[in-house]
């Protein structure tokens, strides 16, 4: 497939520099833009006003307050229609946003492509043409040496392994179609079911790597969660409190969910905080708790808070989670924080042997929050135990989820038993989503590769 | 002596190509001349006998399409019919059929005589008449003159033919006819590109010294498949089997022995041979821990005896070839008729070509067919019908036409060729086209036949049947969406038999369609209102069936579209734009890309490099000239109902 996209389509990407800023833009620009925009805001913006609008997610929660402005075509920076999202500049907020505006169909733009659009709708002059020649290859060369960088090492080894599992699995079935006078039959020769399950599984935990990975660059989203009163709060102001790098802070958006934007050596955190979970029947109550269950599905990382002086201290973590089993979500890792030790009598720890780490704290007298950030420190991989994870850029994350994407549809069609070519078409859309990482692969090639693989012809 | 006609195109060969070429020039209303070698070769099938198969049949479709010869001619001439791929999707399906040599031939010399306005004339070239870098007619062997502005050379594996038995070498063309050498030399005074390539044939063998009995049949389908979407099983003569036979370990040890005298393992053939189609010699080698090759033993025809062995393709000395054939179980007795042989021959670099087959370096020169690079039949015939239609159209003074490779595997089999060129003898796949699931054997008369009656190469027969079969399909498609069943209905009740789960809701017939459960034909039970038209109702279903990964191709042929159309001028200086690297801008120099699509193809040219092109274009019109935007067709979608 070929790389090129027409300008039919919409583009999106984040404006201001990376890192932690006051205030991170997110543009858009193409024929989509003021849709995706009023559908992340629900507000239709009139043109070069700037708008205070709640920007939400798919489901309906706010993610962030921000201001939004539109310039529709051809009066704006690219001479389409561009619309901006001016949000709180945390970089996981940013990317979360970026992904909504994705998710509505805008395009991850490419390096220069803004500039390259104005360029074309005659909105920079030929002057400055130049400048933008040397924007599109210098910051293809930029994209190009930090993609060899972060495909070094193991992201490499286990995309070029899963690539090679890929194309073995598309080599018998690329021939069991163009080859079908062979005495083999090569789909039923191939396990195609087992093969591709095992690819499925192979791409599941290489991306579980990479979103980890990518916390490194772009931070963790935290969520703090619990009963009433076991101290989240108290837990939220000391980690941010004792940050001087607090980047901003954002009251609740609603009652019940409030967030913070801090920084543990370098690592970027957005910590969420959420109402206590319990049975309730206050209607206002039960939104928060529905919101928070929805904060703790996107989170990187739970902190589930008990309050120590409360319970039997020889309940072990299994037991003591077991009572929230309904609210986590399954895939995220948790953190299980016996607050107000100094009420218990018990001191600080951290313990890292169980199934569920346990770190043993006073929110309120900072004792023990040390271990805390060294233990949130090496949970998003920046320390050295943890050398498995890999430095995946967002698309990178992007091109395998939408690689996984094609390989699940490709295995309802193979238990569905749709017709081979079916598959096949699923099978390459999910190589030629990888091909965004690795290079593409031309038909030639796989063409190349059965003729290695098997003796054919007559 | 100049010859006293006046024609507007010439053609020069008679074989798959070069009858469609001139066929498809003189229906489009051009004074059109033939000249070959042999006027009772036109026609003649040089390899094995049979048209079609996995992505060649494909093109068969496309070229009947658009009113050419190659499946008309399989249906007068076919012996065995079979659909392969039946059960892996109708977009992979493919009809191939074995054909008679002789009633191939009389078949298309038939359609040949009956075409008005184009004449034969037997007489081997020798040389081009240009002037001023335009070709302006061709000289024969005797040195008469024929004038036209424009010229199709069609000359298979004739131009420096040399045919390899063992080590023994003779210069020839195909078995039996003499090679085109003073033209190939003459040709290679062109600023052109040339290259080897190498093919090959197995022996043939006399069927009545085979033990026919003792050997696995293979009979045809039925109900039996047509070639033409005008076809009928009722032109189709007597019908005959296929065998199959196979090699052994005694078979493979008596080849390893004869290797010190085989052309191919002694370097005396330099020629790039097809990876798919690989001599036998070659399989033993490669694939040492085989132990058995099966060979099709296919009929020649129905008043011959000869049988091709295909499979056994060698170029081994003729005792070696002996032995060989006689180890094989069954053959114990045979007697070769023919000796299998390899032939090297000339080819011209593609990328110096046009999308409509123009040389680029010659003004009204095309080329088509295996001069190109190509191996088969059906890819030759393809071919020449685009070379016939752009000299024609040239004729006219009428921009060329080459279909997309979103609209035909015609489409693709070119792009392929002038942007990445051949290393081996290029056959098609379906592998090769990323949009195989719209390219369909069953759809190419919805894809081509309107543009094919545009160009005049439809005629009112044909029309008429397509016109009426697309508006069957349309209006069945508008009368499935307007009609219901009603959960509880007893209409309901019978799908419930076949479904999963029963119906809960109203559904469109359309709706139900869809379902993997349902076929057409349980659909158009319910009133029976449906279309008893196959043809139509087969398309109605694949277009409903098919829809979700349909729209997501054509998403994707959106996306490019705008590329595809943009051309990048010819007197471009690459040199002149800033920011590509040395290996892009040489490439590029090297290729002289038609539209920015096509740059796009190239190997090596990455997405950046098309930027910084689309900004030069921009640069180069400046701000008064016409906005680039202006040359950006308006991508009409590709009608969905009728893909």
């Amino acid at each position: 497939m070929s790389l090129l996209v027409g300008d039919s389509d919409t583009i999106t990407a984040i404006a201001t520099g990376p890192g932690a800023g006051g205030v991170g833009i997110i543009r858009l620009s193409g024929p989509k833009a003021f849709s995706v925009a009023q559908a992340v805001t629900g507000v239709t913006a009139k043109a070069r006003q700037a708008h205070y609008v709640q920007i939400h997610d798919r489901h309906g929660d706010v993610l962030d307050q921000g201001l939004l402005l539109q310039f529709p075509g051809p009066h704006s920076f690219t001479g389409e229609d561009v619309a901006e999202l001016h949000c709180h500049g945390g970089p996981v907020l940013l990317r979360t946003v970026l992904r909504e505006c994705i998710h509505l169909g805008a395009r991850q733009a490419a390096p220069g492509e803004f500039s390259q659009r104005a360029f074309l709708n005659n909105k920079i002059d030929l002057v400055q043409a130049e400048a933008i020649a040397d924007l599109i290859s210098s910051s293809t060369e930029a994209a190009a040496r930090s993609a060899s960088r972060s495909l070094s090492g193991a992201f490499s080894t286990q995309v070029d392994a899963l690539l090679e599992q890929l194309i073995r699995l598309r080599v018998f079935i690329e021939a069991a179609i163009d080859f079908p006078e062979e005495e083999i039959d090569f789909i039923a020769e191939s396990d195609v079911l087992e093969r591709l399950e095992s690819i499925e599984a192979s791409i599941d935990s290489l991306l579980a790597g990479a979103r980890r990975g990518r916390t490194l660059r772009d931070g963790l989203k935290l969520v703090i969660a619990g009963a009433p009163n076991a101290g989240k709060s108290s837990l939220l102001n000391q980690l941010a409190e004792q940050d001087s790098a607090i980047v901003t802070d954002i009251p609740g958006t609603t009652r019940d969910v409030l967030r913070e934007y801090v920084q543990i050596d370098g690592l970027p955190l957005h910590i969420v905080d959420t109402a206590g979970l319990r049975d309730s029947a206050d209607a206002i109550e039960q939104e928060g708790i529905r919101r928070a269950r929805t904060e703790m599905q996107s989170a990187d990382h739970i902190l589930l808070v008990i309050d120590s002086s409360q319970i039997n201290n020889t309940k072990d973590s299994t037991t003591l989670i077991a009572a929230y089993k309904g609210d986590l979500p399954p895939a995220v890792p948790i953190t299980l924080i016996r607050n107000k030790c100094d009420l218990s009598e018990t001191p600080a720890f951290i313990d890292r042997d169980k199934d569920v780490t346990e770190i043993s704290l006073s929110a309120r007298s900072g004792d023990g929050i040390a271990l805390l950030r060294q233990h949130l420190l090496s949970a998003a991989g920046m320390s050295d135990s943890d050398s498995s994870d890999f430095s995946a850029r967002e698309r990178h994350v992007l091109a395998l989820e939408d690689c996984a994407h094609h390989l699940r549809q490709g295995l309802f069609q193979l238990k569905q038993h749709g017709a081979a070519e079916l598959i096949a078409e699923d099978l390459r859309y999910a190589q030629d989503s990888l091909g965004s990482i690795t290079g593409s692969f031309s038909s030639d090639e796989l063409l190349g590769e059965i003729f290695s693989s098997f003796c054919i012809g007559k | 002596m100049d010859h006293p006609t006046h024609f507007d195109v010439i053609v020069i060969g008679g074989g798959h190509a070069g009858t469609e070429a001139a066929l498809a020039a003189a229906r489009m209303g051009c004074a059109t001349l033939l000249l070959t070698h042999s006027v009772d070769t036109l026609g003649q099938m040089s390899c094995n006998p049979a048209i079609g198969g996995i992505g060649k049949s494909h093109l068969v479709r496309e070229i009947d399409a658009l009113g050419g010869a190659m499946a008309k001619a399989t249906d007068q001439a076919g012996i065995q019919f079979r659909v392969l791929n039946s059960r892996k999707g109708p977009a992979v399906r493919a009809t191939r059929a074995q054909a008679d040599r002789v009633l191939y031939r009389n078949a298309i010399r038939s359609i040949i005589e009956a075409q008005s306005g184009l004449q034969v004339f037997q007489q081997a070239v020798d040389d081009l008449i240009i002037e001023n870098g335009a070709v302006q007619g061709v000289v024969t062997q005797t040195g008469l003159r024929f004038r036209a502005p424009r010229v199709i050379l069609t000359t298979g594996t004739f131009l420096g033919g040399q045919m390899h038995i063992g080590l023994t070498k003779s210069a020839g063309g195909r078995a039996g006819d003499p090679p085109s050498n003073t033209l190939a030399a003459r040709l290679r005074e062109l600023p052109l590109r040339v290259e080897r390539l190498k093919t090959g044939t197995p022996p043939r063998l006399d069927a009545r010294s085979i033990d026919l009995a003792s050997l696995e049949t293979q009979w045809g389908d039925e109900p039996r498949p047509v070639m033409s979407f005008l076809g009928d099983p009722d032109q189709h003569p007597d019908q005959r089997c296929c065998w199959v036979a196979y090699t052994n370990q005694h078979t493979h040890d008596i080849i390893r022995e004869g290797l010190d005298r085989s052309p191919l393992y002694t370097g005396v053939i330099e020629g790039e041979g097809p990876r798919y189609c690989p001599s036998i010699e070659d399989k033993i080698q490669r694939f040492a821990d085989k132990t058995s090759h099966q060979v099709f033993v296919e009929p020649e025809g129905l008043t011959t005896n000869e049988l091709y062995p295909n499979g056994i393709s060698t170029s081994l000395p003729f005792d070696v070839q002996m032995a060989l054939v006689r180890s094989i179980q069954g053959f114990e007795n045979a007697h070769i008729t023919r000796p299998g042989y390899a032939i090297e021959y000339d080819f011209f670099d593609p990328r110096d070509l046009r999308s409509s087959l123009e040389t680029r370096a010659i003004g009204g020169l095309y080329f088509a067919g295996q001069i190109n690079g190509t191996t088969g039949y059906e890819e030759a015939a393809a071919q020449g019908l685009l070379a016939g239609i752009n000299a024609a159209l040239a004729i006219r003074e009428e921009a060329p036409w080459c279909p997309r490779r979103d609209e035909a595997y015609l489409g693709v089999l070119v792009d392929d060729l002038i942007t990445l060129g051949t290393k081996e003898p290029y056959r098609m796949f379906t592998s090769r086209a990323e949009h195989r699931l719209l390219l369909r054997e069953d759809n190419a008369d919805l894809r081509l036949t309107e543009q094919g009656r545009k160009l005049g190469l439809v005629d009112d027969e044909r029309w008429a049947q397509f016109s009426e079969k697309r508006e069957l399909i349309e209006q069945e498609q508008k009368r499935l969406l307007r009609s219901f069943v009603h959960p509880g209905s007893p209409a309901a009740n019978s799908l419930n038999a076949k479904l999963s789960k029963p119906l809960s809701r109203e559904y469109s017939y359309a709706e139900l369609l869809k379902r993997p459960e349902l076929e057409y034909a349980d659909i158009s039970a319910l009133d029976s209102l449906g279309i008893s038209n196959p043809q139509a109702a087969l398309q109605v279903s694949i277009q409903a069936k098919y829809a979700g990964y349909i729209d997501r191709q054509q998403d994707e042929i959106d996306r490019v579209r705008r590329y595809e159309g943009l051309t990048l001028p010819s007197d471009m200086d690459y040199l002149q734009v800033s920011g590509l690297s040395n290996e892009v801008r040489d490439k590029l120099i090297a290729q002289q890309p038609e539209t920015l699509g096509r740059a796009s193809r190239i190997p090596g040219v990455t997405p950046a490099a098309i930027s910084l092109l689309l900004v030069h274009m921009k640069r180069r019109q400046g701000k008064s000239a016409k906005t680039l935007d202006s040359q950006v067709p308006e991508a009409p979608k590709v009608q969905q109902q009728i893909h």
